[in-house]
């Protein structure tokens, strides 16, 4: 009996010492446990349909739906760059006459074609089964998407830089999906938090995108969205090439250190 | 560079700063690092054509060079040419020029597509002209064996078959330069020399490509290479062809005794034995206790003084013989290790 539960415990103890050594994963998992329980309270307040309906005058459910709908882009843009950072992939592509660009824009592209698709039937759903309104400005929905996943696309290359060289749980992917949940507009209006954190919403490329979308989404001109706009263009020129730097520069820091494979 | 030269390195130089262990690396202690040189100022030349043989044991720096020649690790100091190409400064030229195959290749697969769709993929991002892809990705996995199972799921192919597609894909962009590391591993006898075989008449001697290889195996390079290179931590300490490399050696002697029971203290004592350079000792029969001694003596005149110890520790000698040695035994004395058989 004993010398079972002495093999239980070495059984915990490999696992444990193998997860102590990812440090940053564990950190990351204890914190978006705390994030989550914050998200989910807010969206179950009825204080935030209230705000839904003074601040975008749809209901709750149109919110709802176009918000989920369109995160999954921001969830594929997110991680796009890091799905193609598997260590032995990498390795046959950077031996291969492909430059790192081709590489980047090759490996997402089938995750934005799928992530469309996904949109257009939740979309397709919440219109035909449950009465969403949607009354589409392609324009400018266009224009919100391409500034949007390009600057979600910039912060990705950072996550992937990051994680080519710490190995496991990219902060700066864990960081944005935090902030999208509970400061990016998606289930909830970040108007409904106490100010202190409120504030950080304005630094959150996603607040913008997701506001931006959803006056898109229900008939508004691109001119009621301008200023939100220009905040989002001005974040997308900043992070897209700072993102390219970052990723350029952990992906040579990893070669020169021979860790490109080991993971 | 010669322009008869596909690879050459000057004074080619890697280190890697490795944390020294797993306990250090645990969540609360500090990571203690050191720096390892895995290729050590490295002078090396390869002639157009030439299939080279590279042997090495774990950690002698061979993968790490055919890394660094393949453009995945920047050298730390000296150069590196690739068919004429820096590898520091034209990779993008270094990787039209090449084929490489790591010891792990397989994993860079996709599993669940077909071997014929890992290789239309891989053919378009090698660059293969649309129009001869299809007919190309046949040729290769025609050579490899592979043709019947084309459309079969990569993920139910056999660890040997994973391996040939993995060399399919080098074979895919016809390149004049093929970098080997360790093509054999996971394949079975009959496989791995068909390979070789492949390897030696096809690419080489038919196709007249540039091949290094590297191998942990001395029988493999011995039968198919040109010339052999032996490194051992990071530095060329032998390059020639097979027959000069097991000459070094033959300036002692080589002789084969088999005896019953003999203790582990005594294989040590004949070692102490004056002119006795070397003693591999292998354990051939365990029901009757009969173990092989090789033993690598500096003349023939300290062979009485082996049979004295022998005959006076009571050592029962069943068969004494010379032999001339190999390529195993010119390793052991330029490195001071064993390599696998």
């Amino acid at each position: 009996m004993w010398q079972e539960i002495e093999k239980v415990y070495y059984f915990i103890k490999r696992d444990m010492t193998s997860f102590s050594t990812y440090k940053t994963n564990m950190a990351l998992m204890v914190l978006g446990a705390l994030f989550g329980a914050i998200s989910y309270a807010y969206l179950g307040d009825n204080a935030t349909m209230q705000s839904v309906l003074q601040l975008y005058h749809i209901s709750f459910k149109d919110y709802l739906i176009i918000g989920v709908a369109f995160s999954t882009y921001i969830g594929q843009a997110l991680t796009l760059v890091q799905a193609t950072a598997t260590p032995w992939q990498l390795e046959e592509v950077l031996v291969s006459p492909t430059s790192l660009g081709t590489f980047i824009i090759g490996s997402s592209a089938w995750g934005f074609i799928w992530s469309t698709i996904v949109v257009v039937i939740y979309l397709a759903v919440g219109s035909l089964a449950f009465g969403v309104v949607l009354s589409i400005n392609l324009v400018g929905t266009a224009l919100v998407l391409a500034l949007g996943i390009s600057t979600l696309v910039g912060f990705s290359m950072i996550g992937a830089g990051i994680l080519i060289v710490v190995k496991q749980g990219d902060p700066v992917t864990w960081l944005m999906g935090i902030l999208t949940s509970v400061f990016g507009n998606v289930l909830f209006p970040p108007q409904v938090m106490p100010y202190p954190l409120r504030v950080i919403s304005f630094f959150v490329p996603q607040y913008y995108f997701f506001t931006c979308i959803r006056l898109m989404m229900t008939g508004q001109a691109v001119q009621a969205i301008l200023p939100d706009l220009l905040i989002l263009a001005l974040m997308c020129a900043i992070i897209m090439p700072l993102g390219y730097i970052v990723y350029s520069t952990c992906l040579k820091k990893a070669r020169k250190n021979g860790t490109l494979s080991w993971f | 560079m010669s322009s008869g030269l596909a690879i050459e390195t000057q004074n080619l130089t890697k280190t890697f700063k490795s944390r020294d262990s797993e306990v250090r690396n645990s969540l609360f202690s500090r990571n203690k690092r050191e720096v390892v040189t895995a290729v050590d100022h490295l002078n090396l030349e390869i002639r157009r054509g030439e299939l080279f043989g590279l042997l090495g044991p774990n950690g002698a720096g061979k993968t790490t060079l055919v890394k660094i020649l393949c453009t995945l690790f920047p050298p730390d100091e000296g150069r590196a040419f690739v068919n004429g190409f820096d590898v520091a400064r034209q990779q993008m030229d270094v990787r039209r020029s090449i084929g490489a195959l790591f010891s792990v290749g397989e994993r860079g697969a996709f599993w669940r597509l077909s071997g014929y769709r890992n290789l239309e993929f891989f053919s378009a991002i090698y660059n293969v002209p649309r129009s001869k892809r299809h007919e190309r990705i046949i040729k290769v996995l025609d050579l490899v064996g592979l043709k019947d199972k084309a459309f079969d799921r990569y993920q139910r192919y056999s660890g040997g078959m994973k391996r040939r597609l993995a060399f399919a894909r080098v074979l895919l962009p016809d390149t004049p330069i093929l970098l080997l590391d360790e093509p054999t591993v996971g394949l079975d006898v009959k496989s791995s020399r068909t390979l070789r075989e492949f390897i030696r008449n096809d690419l080489s001697r038919k196709a007249g490509k540039t091949v290094l290889y590297t191998t942990h195996y001395v029988e493999e390079a011995s039968q198919i290479c040109d010339r052999i290179g032996i490194l051992n931590r990071g530095r060329l300490v032998a390059c020639d062809t097979p027959e000069s490399i097991r000459g070094i050696v033959k300036k002692g002697e080589v002789v084969e005794i088999r005896v019953k029971s003999i203790l582990e203290a005594q294989v040590e004592a004949l070692r102490t034995i004056e002119g006795v350079v070397d003693v591999v000792s292998e354990l051939q029969d365990s029901v009757v206790g009969q173990w092989r001694l090789r033993l690598h003596i500096e003349n023939i005149g300290s062979l009485p003084l082996v049979l004295d110890f022998l005959l006076r520790e009571k050592i029962r000698l069943i068969d004494l013989k010379r032999e001339e040695p190999t390529l195993e035994d010119a390793f052991v004395e330029l490195t001071g290790t064993g390599l696998e058989k």
